[in-house]
């Protein structure tokens, strides 16, 4: 039964994955006492998986460019150069349209003062827009938009699919008929036409709703990095997260209630039952943990088409409206440039072509990780590699 | 007389065979039966597969709601309880599955596993890691395991902890499903022995559903044998296996294997030819009476009623009416 830990043979990765487990399992410990004796097998298993994670060369790479993408979205608008809205044209008339490379000056005196702009000469990495605002700093403010909506849908949206798949699939009969023709009624329209609907009356509301609840939109102008003068236009931007909760979910509730009909023909969740383990304990504890695998993985996979479908409707002109730094409303900001100009639409699209390549190849892995049979085959091989090594 | 611990009173249920549009027949899982245990006692439930065993088990339990058909608990109608009294029902009254291997959630270690009943009968408990230690001492595993998962250990270990996670709650009736059918016979006997001992212990009573006719010889003080959702033979263990009365039994009886050549080679054979009838449409009259080596006329119009030939002995067969 002992977890023959000796013998994998551990690469640099490995050890590294298993530091950062066990800081995990010693934080467990330390807000909960006993933690990490109760879930010793919990924490091997972990390893296990991080070493599978570590043999996939997608996986990795997946790894390392959402990590990149995180750091961005996290510290970008810290790095930034200039604001996202900054027309460096106030500076220097040659800055509209500046390819990348181009030296922007600003001297002293020029309004920089006021602009809160250092003086100095300025390499524009990857070249300016009409207005003269540098691409490089709104492609970091973009990183930020992008991850804050695609999480903000993420935490809203695929849940109240879940809900409704355990629930009609654990019931069946009429409350499965009814939820499921429900969720047929959203997916029979495509769910981007359907969000561009809903996107185009929410944002009245929301603008009310957000002068009405300072504390909010302060809240989430710090999280999307956006000046005070610009609540206004992030109300369009809240409300194609709305409208993305609503169009999000039916995928989610087709999953689960797939996966619940499976996994509730179990004898254990049979046992439960017959132990009198109430409805709501079997479904989030018998039912779910079991199906957990395949929606990580969905989610996870989904993560970039969140971000794709919220670019595309930014693309689209509905989302995030100028000012802001979103990437698909650079791309469609700048196609009228192109291809002049082309550096408009190749960063920001190269930015969203890495991200959601990332997710993807990420989601790709963890299916095989989190799915026992194919991890114990990935086991396998580096077991025998070690004992052949020897 | 003492009162009987279950008593049921001819039960029956009927699963819809479901067409496009309407219901196209019924399949007759059980069809009238009815038995009695006493408490402290064992009921052995056999039968070959398909005939309804499980569905009896499940029935008694109310983890299915009969066609018609009472079974009482101490005198009450279970299908007529509710709210703490149902409760008290469902944390008396318990089961141990079949296949150990599927019984045991595989995300959940061992204390969870047997933790859950107490969080869902709120019981109280002042240590519940020495509660459960407790518990796994009484069925023969140690605090190594506390904090494993089931894929870590063997069928009979797993098994093990089925039945710890039943005697947290204290139970006085527990059905068993076929315990060990999924077992290596050495594991067999420790579980068995195991089971009998937990039934001296605490007085438990038993309704031992199994096909291994070993088995339950082994395990029972009562017998009854089933055949497509009705008992046909009812007695005393030792009765009913010295001198089996009912056709299917002697059948089902002289298929038991003996490790004696010679003995095997001598005993008198009696074969039930054919598969069981399906029971969407069981045979008119007596059900076996397609395979029977003894039929009459009679048997394939009237439907045999269920008489008692000796002291508690009871058989559903024209061979023993007709007098």
């Amino acid at each position: 039964m002992e977890m023959a830990e000796e013998v994998y043979e551990k690469k640099i990765l490995d050890k590294i994955s298993d530091k950062v487990i066990d800081g995990i399992a010693w934080l467990m410990d330390k807000v909960r006492k006993g933690w990490k004796r109760r879930n010793k097998a919990r924490i091997d298993e972990w390893k296990l998986m991080a070493y599978a994670f570590n043999r996939s060369p997608p996986g990795l790479i997946g790894f390392t460019l959402i990590l990149i993408f995180l750091a961005l979205a996290v510290i970008g608008p810290y790095i930034a150069p200039f604001s996202y809205d900054l027309p460096l044209t106030a500076f220097d008339s040659t800055a509209k349209l500046a390819p990348p490379g181009k030296v922007v000056t600003i001297k002293p005196g020029q309004l920089a003062e006021f602009l809160h702009v250092k003086p100095g000469n300025y390499t524009l990495l990857l070249g300016s827009d009409d207005y003269g605002r540098d691409l490089y700093s709104r492609i970091l403010y973009g990183a930020r938009v992008s991850l804050v909506v695609a999480i903000l849908i993420m935490i809203v949206g695929p849940w109240i699919g879940i809900a409704i798949g355990l629930v009609a699939g654990y019931y069946g009969g009429k409350v499965d008929e009814a939820l499921m023709r429900f969720t047929d009624i959203f997916l029979a329209f495509p769910g981007l036409i359907l969000a561009i609907a809903f996107s185009a009356v929410f944002p009245d509301r929301i603008r009310e709703f957000l002068a009405a609840n300072p504390a909010v939109r302060d809240f989430l102008l710090a999280l999307f990095a956006l000046k005070p003068q610009h609540a206004g236009a992030m109300a369009s931007l809240i409300s194609v997260v709305v409208a993305l909760w609503l169009v999000w979910w039916p995928g989610y509730a087709r999953l689960t209630r797939g996966l619940v009909l499976s996994a509730r023909e179990n004898v254990y969740v049979e046992a439960a039952r017959a132990l009198g383990v109430p409805t709501r304990w079997i479904l989030l504890r018998h039912i779910f943990p079991n199906i957990l695998g395949p929606i990580l993985v969905y989610l996870t996979l989904d993560f970039g088409g969140v971000i794709l479908t919220e670019a595309g409707l930014s693309f689209l002109g509905l989302g995030a409206v100028p000012p802001i730094a979103d990437w698909g409303r650079i791309i469609n900001d700048g196609s009228a440039y192109f291809p002049n100009a082309w550096w408009l639409i190749f960063y920001p699209g190269l930015m969203i072509l890495l991200t959601v390549l990332g997710f993807n190849l990420i989601g790709d892995t963890l299916r095989d990780v989190l799915d026992p049979k194919t991890r114990r085959s990935i086991e396998f091989k580096i077991k025998k590699k070690a004992s052949g090594g020897k | 007389m003492p009162q009987p611990l279950v008593k049921v009173v001819d039960l029956k249920k009927y699963f819809p065979v479901k067409g496009v549009f309407r219901v196209k027949g019924w399949v007759r899982a059980v069809d009238g039966v009815s038995f009695e245990i006493m408490k402290g006692q064992t009921l052995g439930l056999v039968g070959e597969s398909g005939c309804g065993k499980t569905t009896v088990g499940k029935l008694v339990l109310r983890l299915l709601e009969p066609t018609s058909g009472e079974v009482y608990y101490n005198g009450e109608n279970i299908y007529k309880l509710k709210g703490s009294k149902l409760k008290e029902f469902r944390r008396k009254a318990q089961m141990v599955f079949q296949d150990p291997y599927s019984s045991l959630n595989p995300r959940m270690t061992v204390f969870d596993i047997i933790y859950e009943p107490v969080k869902v009968y709120k019981l109280k408990v002042s240590d519940p890691e020495k509660f459960i230690v407790d518990l796994l001492y009484k069925v023969g595993l140690n605090e190594s395991h506390l904090y494993r998962y089931p894929h870590e250990f063997s069928g009979g270990q797993r098994q093990r902890i089925a039945i710890a996670r039943i005697l947290a709650l204290n139970p006085e009736f527990i059905v068993l499903d076929e315990p060990t059918s999924a077992l290596d016979v050495s594991v067999q006997a420790q579980i068995l022995n195991l089971l009998k001992d937990l039934q001296a212990k605490y007085n438990l009573t038993y309704l031992f559903i199994s096909h291994d006719l070993g088995v339950v010889r082994y395990m029972s003080d009562w017998i009854a044998v089933m055949y497509l959702g009705q008992i046909v033979e009812f007695g005393p263990a030792e009765e009913v296996f010295e001198k089996p009365l009912h056709p299917y039994t002697k059948a089902l009886f002289s298929a038991i294997p003996i490790p004696d050549p010679e003995l095997t080679r001598k005993r008198e054979k009696l074969k039930a030819p054919g598969e069981p009838p399906s029971p969407i449409n069981p045979p008119p009259g007596c059900r076996f009476h397609p395979r029977c080596p003894f039929r009459m006329d009679k048997c394939s119009r009237e439907e045999p009623e269920m008489i008692m030939v000796e002291d508690k002995h009871w058989v559903k067969c024209h061979l023993y009416t007709k007098k």
